[in-house]
């Protein structure tokens, strides 16, 4: 067993937490509400030191007072909080949005549409080599049928309907994939406090 | 009870215990599942292996929690031997709050188990000059795109408080033009934005780890070439791990490779009870 008293302290959690497979206890909520606690002191510590400071704090020490801009922009997220003066939480927000707006939508429509549409598109290339082909036209299929099957201005009978049933299938084969992808993910976080028991804790793999 | 209602109504207590004793015995009974390396892993691993020594650094952002450690620490772990094995430079970076802790430990872990066998100054791997960790900045988006025009001006200092300029690996490192590849290990959507304005904007080249649960979103990107390479979840780490064992980078096998026995077995084990599940529910409607 390890002499590690840190090691002790996670092993002790970890199986403080996993108590709640059983059912709710006082000991699940004793490591529940400790980690919030801990989880809360880490960021306001983190971002104290590594961002409002060195940004905001050091910069109006060192008599940079353009920095009072970002203060009062700042400050003006808690006048929701005075209802007299609650507009004025608008004027950040809007600045945030424009600027988030500005930057995200070239690149979201370059990144996600224009090159995503530009990988579908089945050329004469796509069949140098032949198994590559099949796939360049099998997502194509899949691509058209999805999008035809998300097309509610027309009733989905005739052509529309066999396309769109297609569609349906391609979707349930991404959720199948994704549904297998979080089990592995899920149960790997397990194998992982498992390892640490064993291993770390109680000594017994390497 | 029918014997259908029984199969499809059994107590989650014991599933529960199923699973815990799926994991545990293939720890202690030698069980060997083969591992296939998928193509995605694999070309990220051809990808990093085909760089020059000493020549452009690869950037990794260390961009996971604790609480994903066991699948993306493996893959910084493999990554990292990777890269000082073969002398190509890294400079770290984090976007997410909870990267700084890990991916310190991480190089820590690395450079002292390669430092342990080193003969010469030469043999070793030296903070400043084989390798950087910048630290955690908040606001990432204008972060990852200031990089592309100076790294030195968003990332002043190092995460131990040292001016960058100190360094003589920073010296040679300006920008997205001296970066080989950027590779994001994630436990949540950062890459999106490395592909977004990294790689749109810049043409770095964006390669990715991730957790298992984010892998299909990333397909399509590796499709068209936007993604170059991907590790995903514990399976994708223990690729990578493979690839650098058998490369002779590592001198043993990682935690994902041990893991992915147990992985395989549980993945038996659920697929056994989705069938009974299902089972016993056709029955019980067939007799109703």
């Amino acid at each position: 067993m390890s002499p590690d008293p840190w090691i002790w302290i996670g092993a002790i959690l970890t199986l403080m937490i996993f108590s709640f497979l059983f059912k709710d206890n006082a000991f699940y909520k004793f490591g529940e509400h400790l980690f919030v606690g801990v989880a809360n002191g880490y960021f306001i510590a983190l971002y104290w030191h590594n961002s409002l400071k060195p940004n905001l704090y050091d910069q109006l020490v060192a008599g940079n007072f353009i920095y009072i801009i970002p203060l009062l922009l700042g400050l003006m997220y808690f006048a929701r909080f005075i209802p007299k003066i609650s507009w004025l939480v608008r004027i950040p927000i809007g600045f945030i949005i424009g600027w988030g707006a500005g930057i995200s939508i070239p690149a979201y429509f370059q990144a996600e549409i224009l090159r995503q549409v530009g990988g579908t598109i089945v050329t004469p290339e796509s069949f140098i080599n032949p198994l590559n082909g099949i796939w360049a036209l099998i997502i194509f299929i899949g691509v058209v049928c999805t999008l035809i099957y998300f097309f509610f201005s027309k009733e989905h009978k005739g052509i529309l309907g066999h396309t769109s049933r297609l569609g349906i299938i391609f979707i349930m084969i991404g959720f199948g994939a994704s549904f297998g992808y979080t089990v592995m993910a899920r149960v790997s976080l397990l194998i992982g406090r498992i390892q640490f028991l064993l291993g770390p804790w109680l000594g017994l793999i390497k | 009870m029918k014997w259908y209602e029984v199969i499809s109504k059994i107590d989650r207590r014991i599933i529960y215990i199923l699973l815990t004793l799926f994991i545990i015995l293939p720890f202690f009974v030698k069980v060997t599942i083969p591992q296939n390396v998928m193509p995605q892993t694999q070309k990220l691993f051809d990808f990093v292996d085909s760089l020059p020594p000493d020549d452009k650094v690869i950037m990794i952002a260390f961009e996971y929690s604790p609480q994903t450690m066991p699948e993306c620490r493996p893959m910084a772990i493999a990554l990292l031997k990777h890269c000082f094995m073969r002398n190509i430079p890294i400079v770290g970076v984090s976007f997410d709050p909870q990267g700084p802790g890990l991916a310190v430990e991480a190089f820590a872990t690395v450079v002292d188990e390669l430092n342990s066998t080193a003969l010469s100054r030469e043999d070793s791997i030296i903070y400043g000059e084989d390798y950087v960790y910048l630290g955690w900045k908040s606001g990432r988006l204008a972060a990852i795109l200031e990089m592309g025009e100076s790294i030195k001006s968003v990332f002043p200092r190092d995460h131990f408080r040292n001016s960058v300029d100190s360094f003589p690996l920073m010296q040679r490192v300006r920008n997205y033009k001296d970066v080989a590849i950027a590779i994001i290990l994630a436990a949540a959507d950062y890459p999106l934005d490395w592909i977004r304005y990294a790689q749109t904007r810049y043409g770095v080249k964006v390669g990715v780890g991730l957790t298992a649960v984010m892998a299909p979103k990333y397909y399509p990107f590796l499709q068209t070439g936007q993604v170059s390479g991907m590790m995903s979840g514990m399976k994708g780490a223990a690729e990578y791990e493979k690839l650098v064992f058998e490369h002779g980078y590592a001198t043993e096998l990682g935690t994902a490779e041990t893991g992915m026995n147990s992985q395989s077995m549980i993945h038996l084990l659920i697929i056994i009870l989705i069938i009974l599940g299902n089972i016993g529910y056709f029955f019980s409607r067939r007799k109703k």
